[in-house]
């Protein structure tokens, strides 16, 4: 195996460059993530039963819970609908493979073709991402809510002022999901394989993100430790905004929570990437 | 049926020297598949502490139901590799040429060609919970449970193994480029909760036209003592070589109907 000795300059993105620059560049990037997904659209009508099915199992099950109780934990029966419905819909806009991208990149050996790109590796994943994500709004995520929305009785946002609080919230969403990404992935250049822990991390965020049910059922003590996690902003927090549940100076320090998160995250997925190219082995090639 | 086992013994061996080529690599896919595992658990263990049955099931029965689900599904699971990758790997790269020189079943090479050991994750785990399940619910198990437990266990993965075959086997008349097998796939979540809480439908669907019901929900209903299914229960054998009859008949007339893309 060739060993690749690349010192820290593929993390460090040349500082100098003026922002219209970066956004030109970044765009590119973009751009490119969305080409690479046209390749694939067709799996995009698949993915419109697949989500129907999620939501379609999630509905039964909270109907027959409801059929005993009118109100648990403050949500009722169309409150927690909706929360389920438009939940998923806003998922298939942040979800990323960033994890799996870069997972495979190692596996395949490419990842040399990252590194010797003088740009800081994590923007160009996420401005991918973002161009990803604008191609899932047209095919996957429009198209759900509209089938979502005919067949089952979700309720629209609670205002105006919340309609446009979530679509930036869900933003957020999009990059604290990017971040973790990332930093996740940047594991798998250490360990060799690292899909058993793509899938593990998978489960996690379903859960602990509020996309299967909110933080509020959840006990006290897991609530609380969950509270000093990112998890929750990337569902939670959007659909408690959708839903009228946050307004005022709730809804800006929650969302200046996201902001914090998606920083935070990012400063960590940059360091994680610093520590795992430190030593690199690059398969084959 | 020995030249085939010998056979067996030899792709699982070839698999095994690979696979041991990274022993910690295999070991933390394995766990880290059970941490998973684990937490897909994690909706009906929080779901519980608000309500205290869903419909007239009982926080124990469904999970019995759910870790029972995952028995036959992590045994299928050891071979369904190459089902998934089928069309790719098979027809496009045109591998399917060299599975037809040989002088074996083709269908019996594409499954046991590949397999997935960290799978049987989804075996432990499963057991783990039927077995405190059963252990809260005070079931009695006698030697008779314990038959049909392995027998129902065997049509579920049998059951799994048809349905996903006769998807696999349209790629060989088009090219699956939509991909109907995700879908599917995520139909097995139905069959992870008890199927009265779903609609006529669906019910219908799931026990007549892909028949998850039958490898989870059925099965499970004779283990907890709910004569209401049964008929259907006695069923599972009949549905289970009907429908791999079915599969067999399908996949053969689709490699009768095979042709090269010449790569």
């Amino acid at each position: 195996m060739p060993q690749a000795d690349i010192a820290h300059s593929a993390t460090g993105a040349a500082p100098s460059q003026s922002p219209w620059k970066f956004l030109r560049l970044h765009f590119e990037f973009a751009r490119v993530g969305f080409v690479n997904t046209l390749a694939y659209r067709l799996r995009y009508y698949t993915g419109i039963v697949t989500y129907f099915i999620y939501v379609s199992v999630y509905y039964f099950i909270w109907k027959a819970i409801y059929e005993h109780s009118v109100s648990i934990e403050g949500f009722d029966f169309a409150h927690l609908l909706t929360y389920i419905g438009v939940g998923w819909i806003i998922r298939s806009l942040y979800f990323n493979n960033i994890d799996q991208d870069l997972a495979y990149q190692v596996i395949e050996g490419r990842l040399a073709m990252d590194l010797i790109k003088p740009v800081n590796i994590q923007f160009m994943y996420v401005a991918r991402a973002a161009g990803e994500a604008v191609f899932r709004l047209a095919l996957l995520t429009i198209p759900t809510g509209v089938v979502l929305f005919l067949v089952y009785p979700l309720r629209p946002p609670a205002s105006w002022g919340n309609a446009a609080a979530f679509l930036v919230s869900v933003g957020f969403s999009f990059l604290i999901v990017a971040a973790i990404n990332f930093a996740v992935g940047t594991f798998a250049l250490r360990l060799q394989s690292i899909l058993g822990l793509l899938r593990a991390k998978f489960f996690l965020l379903e859960l602990f993100s509020g996309l299967l049910l909110p933080m509020t059922f959840f006990p006290h003590a897991v609530q609380k430790i969950l509270d000093l996690m990112p998890f929750q902003y990337i569902s939670y927090i959007p659909m408690l905004i959708y839903l009228g549940k946050l307004h005022g100076g709730g809804l800006a320090r929650a969302m200046s929570i996201q902001v914090f998160w998606v920083a935070v995250l990012m400063a960590i997925g940059d360091g994680l990437w610093r520590w795992s190219t430190g030593k690199l082995i690059i398969q084959g090639g | 049926m020995k030249r085939h086992w010998r056979l067996v013994t030899r792709y699982f061996a070839q698999y095994a020297k690979v696979r041991l080529a990274y022993k910690a690599d295999f070991i933390i896919a394995f766990f880290s598949s059970m941490a998973a595992t684990v937490l897909g658990f994690g909706f009906a263990l929080v779901l519980f502490t608000k309500i205290p049955r869903l419909q007239d099931w009982t926080f124990d029965e469904v999970m019995f139901l759910y870790g029972f689900s995952l028995i036959p599904l992590g045994f299928f699971n050891v071979v369904s590799w190459n089902l998934y990758d089928f069309s790719e790997l098979y027809i496009i790269e045109g591998r399917f040429d060299r599975v037809l020189l040989r002088p074996v079943s083709t269908l019996f090479q594409v499954v046991f060609e590949k397999f997935r050991l960290e799978s049987l994750q989804e075996v432990v785990t499963g057991a783990l919970v039927v077995g405190i399940c059963a252990r809260r619910m005070r079931l009695e198990f006698g030697l008779g449970d314990l038959f049909w437990f392995v027998v129902t266990v065997a049509c579920g993965a049998a059951i799994y193994m048809a349905v996903f075959l006769i998807l696999t086997a349209v790629s060989f008349w088009f090219e699956d480029r939509v991909g109907i097998v995700p879908p599917v796939f995520n139909m097995l979540n139905f069959g992870r909760y008890p199927l009265t809480i779903y609609n006529v439908f669906i019910q219908f669907m799931l026990s007549w036209i892909i028949p998850f019901g039958f490898a989870t929900f059925y099965p499970t209903t004779h283990f907890l003592g709910r004569s209401a299914f049964t008929l259907y229960f006695h069923l599972i054998p009949v549905v289970t070589a009907g429908f791999t009859v079915l599969a067999i008949v399908v996949w053969n007339r689709g490699v009768a109907n095979y042709s090269s893309t010449g790569t």
